[in-house]
């Protein structure tokens, strides 16, 4: 069967959207957030394989499944994010825990496991996290002994305990990472083994419509052939093999997140009649509190876009390129969200409405599969290696590849992409040559300042192309008007805080600075950003109307 | 027993707005979806096909975009489509667009029932469905709310002013359906969508169809919009506003000045 | 795709006449895309005549040969007797001014069972002429009984005009006509005039706030449906009696093959029938739920009227389909009108702007509802009707 386009995503995507718009009503969600209960019932309907049949698209055609695409699993996600990020995180949790057996597993495991999933439609749980192995997996503690029979390995004993496990009360199937003597591993646990217990469901600030719980292993025996893969020691790789996938799925949630939070705001502005006319139509409400969010968000989508297509030629790895798109989409969608509170003034700071909700739901997104500040310090590791291996060659490079795009298509805003990244190089240097990435919090903030000039370079160059993000709502010309506001105001911000860090850390002469990131070079650039961040309100009400 | 549902691709109405200022409908952005009417005839074709074993093409005539309403007509179960699409049909008012279908009803050549939906929620003019009979030169009957059929003759209940009648009619003939309050519409699961790739959809021309192309488009259409305008502007009346409770003494006082309250 | 000449200047107008978005200002020139359906919204708009339809190449007829306003009569049944449908003398009274205008005759066409009985009451609505085709064979309506008798008649007495009323009768009839005269048929026509001798159909188009105008040039007959209550009946020729032409005309066998089984008529009362109703309120978006509902229903229940609900309203589900006020709905005449929570689509307006007294409430004081209101509250309904109904009841009990 021929892989799927884009009119099978949009259909899928519709029934979706229909099947939360018959079930999921505002009141379900939030009758389900205030007892902090998920909705079993709902989650075993959008498996039901005549309902949706969600979970297939993880499971590959041979087994059954239908083998889905990055480019339609993380669209999935962002419209699963759009009706509940509770919901989303049971659903995604079934991903994430079927992918050490997707990425580790014999062909024998993959026909046993997947196709009890697909078929039988069983809940997995992810079983990483300990109290002291977060995303530093390192410090590992459950461990799995070998059970021996006449010098034959026949299975493991399992003991140890796990926590923050989603689905972890619910689950049928765990994959449970734990110390072999060969090394960290991938096991298979099902419910009921012998020795194997749930904790009580945590009480969370948010995504209170997912299961979240501990999980205990005292002696818990497996068979050899629930080891992934068959080989102990394998578990930190089949790991960070999926890193880069997995974190491209919490991007779109911290999209879709957002973009449900400003939407809603949005709509509602549309119709809130202030001093003689809607609150929509004023400059100053749009410009502070909705415009900026959405011009991130058509940013972020075609990063997480052009990640996802990227990740579909090379299966696996990009992990910088997840870290960013994560970073960038969740924090994007967290604050996106705090200000859609505060655009809806009262009626956002009560339960009537759905934004103080996805407030609490959103803010999980910058801290699992990997915090903000995990990321961060991936990103800044990954581009420190670039920066150093070329010699500071490497954003130099990519500057001038913006020039001449730029030449090309001048409406794009590459130029102030590529004064963003000349910005970054010099600043990148100047940390190598006044040793100041020994202070963390510059790591920290390099990270995110890769991540800025990266996302728009990617947003910047897809506009350049004609290439219109499939799911975005806007035209081609919204988009150029768009990115063109996203490189400036990411180049001044590149500029403006890796001076900050420079001066506050190390020591240059600032004016020398200034001119060597070329501050006012960019900001002659700010020349009609208002303007054009005017046209982007008056698209953003033209298309989200009341 | 061969089904053919004619099928249109429309904008989502609920969200279709209109400018303010200009009075100019506002497009951007606004999602298209199977016109509801449809795609209930289409869910009664797929009951009859489950009944029956009949074969059910999906015919839609549009741009190419509108492969995405026949490939969802494909998910939930229908065998296979067509679509006319060509510069030639553009411009068609509903007698040439009748006139196109009908022409590839015969083409398509095998048919026993014919559903259509009254009309599409963005013309309004349940015309299309009753043209298409005649060039067919077959019986219809319009604004039916249930249609079934044994594969030799079909059995609706039609709505009619101030009741229902319950009609039979022998095949083939061509039913309009209407839709019932509290439907809601039905959606392919996700390997529904998957699988209905493989299912064919062929992309019909004027040519293809071997119609007269006197009677397409611009040409085959006898009306012509002569001036679009914006609604006349009236004068407005008296505007009252106030506390809750001095506009309920005012709106009271109203109806008793105009007689509805003695 | 539209054709834009040489004058153009830029100026932009078209681009946002275009209700398709079709076109857009390409170094200062107008550009017709893909999305252009040849619809003609454009071509008046052009201040320097740019624009263009291509040509047409249809053949002319002779159309001096066409004369005579028609107005379709249906006959409609209660399960118990059958009567004239009230929206006949509508297209009668309507029709009387159109002939004036063309200075040609106003014709009533009655087909049915023992139609003499409706000769007298048709005259007095206008009618020059009545062309009947009586038989106990078209006591039921039947698609293609009638559109065969209309189409013989039609062929041999050549109107110029025919009208039909949008009902479930003749939105079955008039387009099977239209296809096998292939002519044009304009659907709901909330307008018709003259104007240089050709019918000049009005409606909303496109789904939205906007009109357009219609018109057939080149076929005959011009044909257009009209809803009930659209236009207003009245007797301009009492005690007159219009000189009668009775054809015989036979039922085609293949009528046959469509057969009535059983009719059902559903028992409804007066107040809930929307289109007879002297009293509707009506509720829109701004009533939010079943409860706002419950509210027009109150006030329904004090002043003895029916309840409809604007296109939003029903989208929303809160009231059933055939309770519709609007364009694609009902359209109702009522004495009193009151809409609460209703923008004011223009697809709502032409449902109900011809009532006598409309009251409109809604928070918005700009709203467009307010445009075609005797009196307006700008408040919201969900707070003002509770108070309305205890004041009524209080007025009442005094």
């Amino acid at each position: 069967m021929a892989k799927n386009d884009l009119t099978t995503r949009n259909l899928m995507l519709d029934s979706l959207k229909q099947y939360a718009k018959n079930r999921l009503s505002h009141e379900f969600i939030r009758e389900h957030d205030a007892k902090n209960e998920i909705p079993l019932e709902i989650l075993k309907e959008m498996y039901d394989h005549d309902v949706l049949g969600v979970h297939l698209l993880l499971i590959p055609e041979e087994y059954g499944g239908l083998g889905g695409q990055t480019t339609e699993i993380y669209r999935v996600c962002e419209q699963l994010a759009r009706i509940d990020l509770g919901i989303a995180t049971g659903v995604f949790a079934t991903f994430l825990g079927s992918d050490p057996i997707n990425v580790g597993g014999t062909p024998e495991q993959k026909a046993k496991w997947f196709k009890k999933i697909a078929h039988e439609n069983k809940l997995v749980a992810y079983g990483a996290t300990e109290a002291d192995a977060g995303s530093d997996l390192v410090s590992l503690r459950t461990r799995a002994d070998r059970v021996e029979q006449n010098g034959q390995i026949v299975g493991y004993k399992i003991t140890g305990s796990k926590m923050w496990i989603s689905n972890g009360g619910v689950a049928d199937i765990y994959t449970v990472l734990a110390l072999a003597p060969g090394g960290p591993s991938w096991f298979i646990v099902e419910r009921g083994t012998p020795g194997f217990t749930q904790d009580a469901h945590e009480d969370k600030h948010g995504i209170r419509l997912s299961n979240t719980a501990g999980l205990a292993f005292d002696e818990v025996y497996v068979p050899a052939e629930n080891l992934i893969g068959l080989e102990e020691g394998k578990g930190f790789l089949q790991a960070q093999a999926v890193f880069g996938y997995t974190r491209l799925m919490v991007a779109a949630f911290g999209l879709g997140g957002g973009e449900q939070a400003v939407e809603t705001a949005l709509q509602y502005a549309q119709q809130r009649i202030q001093a003689g006319g809607p609150l929509a139509q004023k400059q100053g409400f749009m410009l502070k509190l909705i415009t900026p969010h959405y011009v991130r968000f058509e940013a972020a989508r075609a990063y997480i876009d052009w990640t996802a297509k990227q990740l579909e030629v090379n299966n696996h790895g990009l992990a910088t390129e997840g870290a960013i798109a994560k970073l960038y989409a969740t924090e994007s969608g967290n604050k996106a969200a705090e200000d859609a509170i505060q655009a809806m003034g009262g009626f956002g700071y009560t339960k009537e409405f759905a934004v103080e909700k996805i407030k609490r739901d959103v803010k999980i997104t910058c801290i699992y599969e990997g915090t903000s500040e995990v990321l961060e310090m991936t990103i800044f590791r990954g581009r420190w290696q670039e920066h150093l291996k070329s010699r500071g060659q490497f954003y130099i490079k990519q500057a001038e590849e913006f020039e001449a795009l730029h030449a090309q298509h001048p409406d794009v805003g590459a130029d102030s992409v590529a004064l963003g990244f000349r910005a970054l190089a010099r600043v990148l240097e100047d940390c190598r040559l006044q040793k100041l990435t020994r202070h963390q919090y510059i790591t920290f903030m390099l990270g995110d300042l890769i991540s800025e000039a990266e996302v728009a370079a990617v947003f910047a160059k897809q506009c350049a192309e004609g290439k219109v993000t499939e799911g975005s709502r806007f035209d081609l010309n919204s988009l150029k008007v768009m990115s063109r506001v996203n490189a400036r105001l990411s180049a001044f911000k590149i500029a403006t805080e890796g001076m900050k860090l420079i001066l506050g850390v190390g020591a240059a002469p600032a004016q020398e600075l200034s001119q060597a990131v070329n501050l006012v070079g960019i900001e002659e650039k700010m020349t009609g950003l208002i303007e054009d961040e005017d046209l982007v309100s008056a698209k953003l009400r033209e298309i989200f109307k009341a | 027993m061969n089904i053919i549902v004619c099928i249109k691709q429309v904008p989502d109405s609920t969200q279709v707005k209109v400018d303010p200022k200009t009075g100019t409908l506002i497009r951007a952005g606004v999602p298209s979806i199977l016109n509801p009417y449809d795609h209930y005839a289409l869910e009664k074709a797929l009951a009859i096909k489950a009944r029956t074993g009949a074969k059910v093409t999906v015919l839609s005539m549009g741009p190419n975009q509108a492969v995405a309403v026949l490939r969802l007509a494909l998910a939930l179960g229908a065998d296979e489509g067509v679509l006319l699409s060509d510069r030639a049909f553009a411009g068609s008012d509903t007698w040439a667009t009748a006139y196109a279908l009908a022409t590839a009803v015969k083409k398509i050549g095998q048919y026993d029932l014919i559903l259509c939906g009254q009309m599409a929620i963005d013309g309004d003019t349940a015309q299309t469905g009753p043209e298409m009979a005649y060039h067919l030169n077959i019986p219809q009957i319009t604004f039916c709310d249930s249609v079934d059929s044994d594969g030799q003759r079909v059995v609706v209940k039609k709505l009619i002013e101030g009741g229902h009648q319950m009609m039979e009619a022998d095949l083939p003939v061509l039913i309009t359906t209407t839709m019932p309050v509290d439907y809601v519409a039905k959606y392919p699961s996700f390997m529904a969508a998957h699988k209905a790739q493989d299912k064919q959809i062929f992309i019909w021309t004027a040519a293809d169809i071997g119609a007269d192309v006197h009677k397409l488009g611009l040409e085959g259409s006898p009306t012509r919009v002569s001036r679009i305008f914006p609604p006349p502007a009236r004068q407005k009346g008296e505007m009252i506003s106030g506390s809750a409770e001095e506009m309920a003494a005012k709106f009271v006082e109203i109806l008793k000045k105009e007689s509805f309250v003695k | 795709m539209i054709q834009v000449s040489e004058k153009c200047v830029g100026c932009g107008k078209c681009v946002s006449t275009c209700p398709f978005g079709a076109l857009s200002l390409v170094n200062r020139k107008a550009v017709p895309n893909a999305s252009c359906t040849m619809c003609g919204a454009c071509v008046s708009v052009c201040p320097v005549k740019a624009l263009s339809l291509p040509a047409q190449g249809a053949v002319k007829k002779d159309l001096s040969a066409y004369k005579g306003v028609w107005a379709f009569i249906e006959i409609t049944d209660d399960g118990k007797s059958q009567k004239v449908r009230p929206v006949g003398f509508e297209l009668l009274t309507k029709g009387r001014e159109l002939a004036d205008q063309l200075g040609e005759e106003l014709a009533a066409v009655v087909i049915g069972d023992g139609v003499e009985k409706y000769f007298a009451e048709l005259s007095s609505y206008g009618a020059d002429k009545i062309y009947s085709v009586s038989s106990p064979a078209y006591h039921d309506y039947n698609t293609l009984a009638y559109t065969n008798a209309m189409v013989t008649l039609i062929k041999k007495y050549n109107p110029s005009v025919v009208l039909f009323p949008s009902t479930y009768i003749g939105r079955d009839l008039s387009p099977r006509i239209s296809a096998e005269l292939f002519v044009g048929l304009t659907a709901d026509c909330t307008g018709l005039s003259i104007a240089d001798g050709l019918l000049i159909q009005t409606r909303p188009a496109f789904g939205g706030n906007i009109m357009a105008d219609i018109k057939c040039p080149d076929y005959r007959p011009q044909m257009s449906t009209v809803r009930p209550n659209v236009f207003k009946k009245v007797v301009t020729r009492p005690g007159s009696m219009a000189q009668v032409v009775s054809e015989v005309i036979g039922v085609p066998a293949q009528a046959g093959k469509v057969r009535i089984m059983s009719k059902y008529f559903d028992e409804v009362g007066a107040q809930e029938k929307l289109d007879e109703a002297e009293v509707v309120i009506a509720g829109g978006r701004g009533m939010k739920d079943a409860a706002g509902f419950g509210l027009l229903g109150q006030l329904a229940e004090q002043l003895g009227g029916a309840v409809g609900a604007s296109r939003a309203a029903i989208d929303l589900g809160l009231l059933p389909k055939e309770k519709q006020v609007g364009q694609s709905g009902v359209t109702v005449a009522a004495k009193l009108y009151i809409a609460c929570g209703i923008s004011g689509a223009v697809q709502h307006i032409v449902g109900m702007e011809h009532s006598d007294v409309i009251i409109g409430v809604n928070k918005d004081a700009n709203a467009p509802i307010f445009n075609v209101c005797k009196y307006g509250f700008v408040g919201d309904a969900r707070q003002l009707l509770p108070k309305v109904v205890d004041a009524i009841k209080r007025a009442k009990a005094k």
